[in-house]
């Protein structure tokens, strides 16, 4: 499985593949929609987790441009987002995103959301 | 609709939700002071976050010392005890936690019928420097005790229209 994280703070890209260093899965990292959107494009991975608030473009537009995409919609997509507010939870989930997690956020919970949409397989205990 | 969009208001809305972000992200607990003066923080990082709309702007500002600032970047990052973090690494987990305080207060006012948007988050680091609110601007100060260590939480507001 590959997961590719889309933020623009370093921290929280650490915390996001720390979350996931006993699963058997690879990571790929941009740290805004518009590399997030070519990244996508370049390493067609099994799911995206999505910052809102970043530089040079921000979540909403790359998850719009995505979903425009016929090569890319079909990923699909977690918002990570320090905005909970009913009015960017519904216009987020109008642009069909699959679920999304509020910061602060526990990596146990970030886990639990991604196991529902892709397979997550524990990695092998070491020989 | 119990909550009120004034200053005491986003007030007691900082006051619980940076104890949930200091207790999930850094493990660590934050107990509100009754101290109304900021205490002198030597060798400060603060981070700064903006948030504007068409009813209410402002920022949120949030001080802490250097020592305290690099282990919180410890625990965030899960960096071994002898491998302390850089500058860079310090002041993106500062930005990251304004940027979850701001985000937290957005949510809030949004939901209390003031939208707005929220810049992404700037660092300030120095030894001696004060932030003095513009006319006409409100501002809300909020001293948390973290072990020894003191944090602090400034909000400055402008309510358009009023």
């Amino acid at each position: 499985m590959k997961i590719l994280s889309v933020d623009d703070s370093r921290t929280i890209r650490i915390i996001v593949k720390r979350a996931f260093q006993n699963y058997d899965c690879t990571f790929c990292e941009a740290t805004n929609g518009e590399e997030g959107l070519a990244a996508a494009a370049k390493e067609n991975p099994d799911i995206i987790i999505l910052d809102v608030t970043m530089p040079v473009m921000d979540g909403v537009t790359m998850l719009t441009k995505l979903k425009e995409d016929p090569a890319l919609k079909a990923i699909p997509v977690i918002m990570l987002t320090a905005e909970s507010g009913r009015e960017n939870v519904l216009q987020i989930a109008k642009l069909g995103v699959r679920d999304y997690l509020v910061k602060p956020f526990k990596e146990t919970e970030l886990i639990e959301k991604v196991s529902r949409i892709i397979n997550l397989q524990k990695k092998a205990p070491a020989a | 609709m119990n909550q009120t969009l004034d200053l005491s208001g986003i007030r007691n809305f900082m006051k619980g939700h940076l104890t949930e972000v200091f207790t999930t992200m850094l493990s660590q607990d934050a107990v509100l002071t009754p101290e109304q003066d900021v205490p002198k923080i030597t060798d400060r990082v603060s981070g700064s976050v903006g948030f504007g709309g068409d009813d209410i702007n402002g920022a949120v500002y949030l001080h802490m010392s250097a020592s305290f600032a690099s282990r919180a970047a410890s625990v965030m990052l899960g960096l071994p005890a002898e491998e302390p973090p850089g500058d860079a690494e310090v002041n993106d987990v500062v930005g990251e936690v304004s940027n979850m305080l701001a985000g937290g207060l957005k949510s809030w006012l949004c939901d209390t019928g003031a939208p707005c948007a929220i810049s992404t988050p700037g660092i300030i680091r120095g030894a001696s420097f004060q932030i003095e609110p513009m006319p006409g601007v409100e501002q809300t100060i909020l001293v948390f005790q973290c072990n020894s260590d003191f944090v602090v939480v400034e909000v400055h507001v402008k309510f358009n229209n009023r």
